[in-house]
């Protein structure tokens, strides 16, 4: 039913003028490793550059972890405030102690988002990300899961989808060409 | 994306993509009908598995098995060289992976569906595969498979 109604919306017509062109992206109300509550709106007005992956995922998460920590320092050089936060698709393992430990070391502002499933799960199809278990091995489950990199501006709406294969400099690029008043 | 590749992405973080151009406005789709190979798209763009000949077709299909499962973007690489970057197919419940990327790995596609383009990055919402021609580049008798550990060694580790 998501396809049809992502389908028919792009028919409808363009969304808002500095929106991704697709309703992609939505509420959301997780908590990070710190206890805080978290929305989709940075309470700080930065840019946000959303993953979802998990803290043990040695796949592409290796990538782009390190990448969207990257990001958020030379976007920080270029004037730019970006914020890297992981949404878990592994809510059992990813505890806020492993989200920390994961994450603070890549960079200090990095956010580890975790929740009940089923607040985890409506995230997750807020921006249409799958998630399912491969296959287990001696660390636990192997996850499958969405890959994109979700740039948000302070309110939590989906400014673009940046694959997970842009440089660090040219996701900086993108957020700075994004950002209000860029 | 097999765990041993992690290393190798790593480094090809660092390569320039050939797909990213001047950021462009594009707020309005369009319907198009394409088609091309649905390709894993970070061995591609990375370059960390070989040259573009060497990472599509036959050859690099297992690894495309391993990227798609994994959740790396696929994408629909046209006849023109243009990499439309897919981010859902028909039947599909969820975007952006899935196990729906598995079943058209390698193969070339005729397809229709909504194409935004955003910040240089073409993506499409296909919403009908017309024809599903296989796998048709059989790349495998040139090249092997590429990369050779993409198929474990039987007791290998």
């Amino acid at each position: 039913m998501r396809v049809a109604a992502l389908v028919m919306a792009l028919l409808a017509g363009p969304a808002a003028a500095d929106g991704f062109p697709a309703p992609v992206g939505g509420a959301f109300a997780l908590v990070d490793q710190h206890g805080r509550a978290r929305s989709e709106r940075d309470p700080q007005g930065r840019m946000q550059l959303v993953f979802f992956g998990y803290a043990s995922c040695q796949q592409i998460c290796s990538v782009a972890l390190p990448a969207m920590a990257e990001a958020a320092a030379l976007a920080a050089e270029a004037g730019v405030a970006l914020v890297p936060v992981l949404i878990t698709v592994d809510p059992d393992r990813d505890s806020p102690a492993a989200l920390a430990a994961a994450l603070e070391p890549l960079h200090p502002d990095f956010l580890g988002l975790t929740g009940t499933e089923a607040a985890l799960a409506s995230a997750r199809a807020a921006f249409g990300v799958a998630r399912e278990v491969l296959f287990s091995d001696v660390t636990g489950p192997i996850y499958a899961h969405g890959s994109f990199l979700y740039l948000l501006d302070p309110d939590g709406r989906v400014l673009s989808i940046l694959p997970p294969i842009l440089a660090p400099a040219r996701i900086v690029a993108i957020a700075q060409a994004r950002a209000p008043g860029g | 994306m097999a765990g041993r590749h992690r290393h190798a992405v790593r480094a090809g973080l660092a390569l320039a993509l050939a797909l990213v151009q001047p950021a462009t406005a594009g707020a309005e789709g369009r319907h198009v009908t394409v088609t091309g190979e649905a390709i894993d798209t970070w061995c591609y763009f990375s370059g960390v598995m070989g040259g573009p000949d060497a990472v599509v077709g036959s050859a690099h299909h297992t690894c495309a098995l391993w990227c798609a499962a994994g959740g790396i973007p696929v994408g629909l690489l046209a006849d023109d060289g243009t990499v439309y970057m897919v981010l859902k197919l028909p039947g599909a419940d969820d975007a952006a992976g899935g196990r729906g990327f598995l079943a058209v790995a390698s193969h070339r596609l005729t397809a229709s569906g909504m194409l935004h383009e955003r910040d240089g990055i073409r993506y499409i919402i296909i919403s009908e595969v017309i024809e599903d021609h296989g796998i048709t580049r059989r790349n495998h008798e040139d090249f092997g498979v590429v990369p050779p550990f993409a198929i474990p060694e039987a007791g290998g580790e």
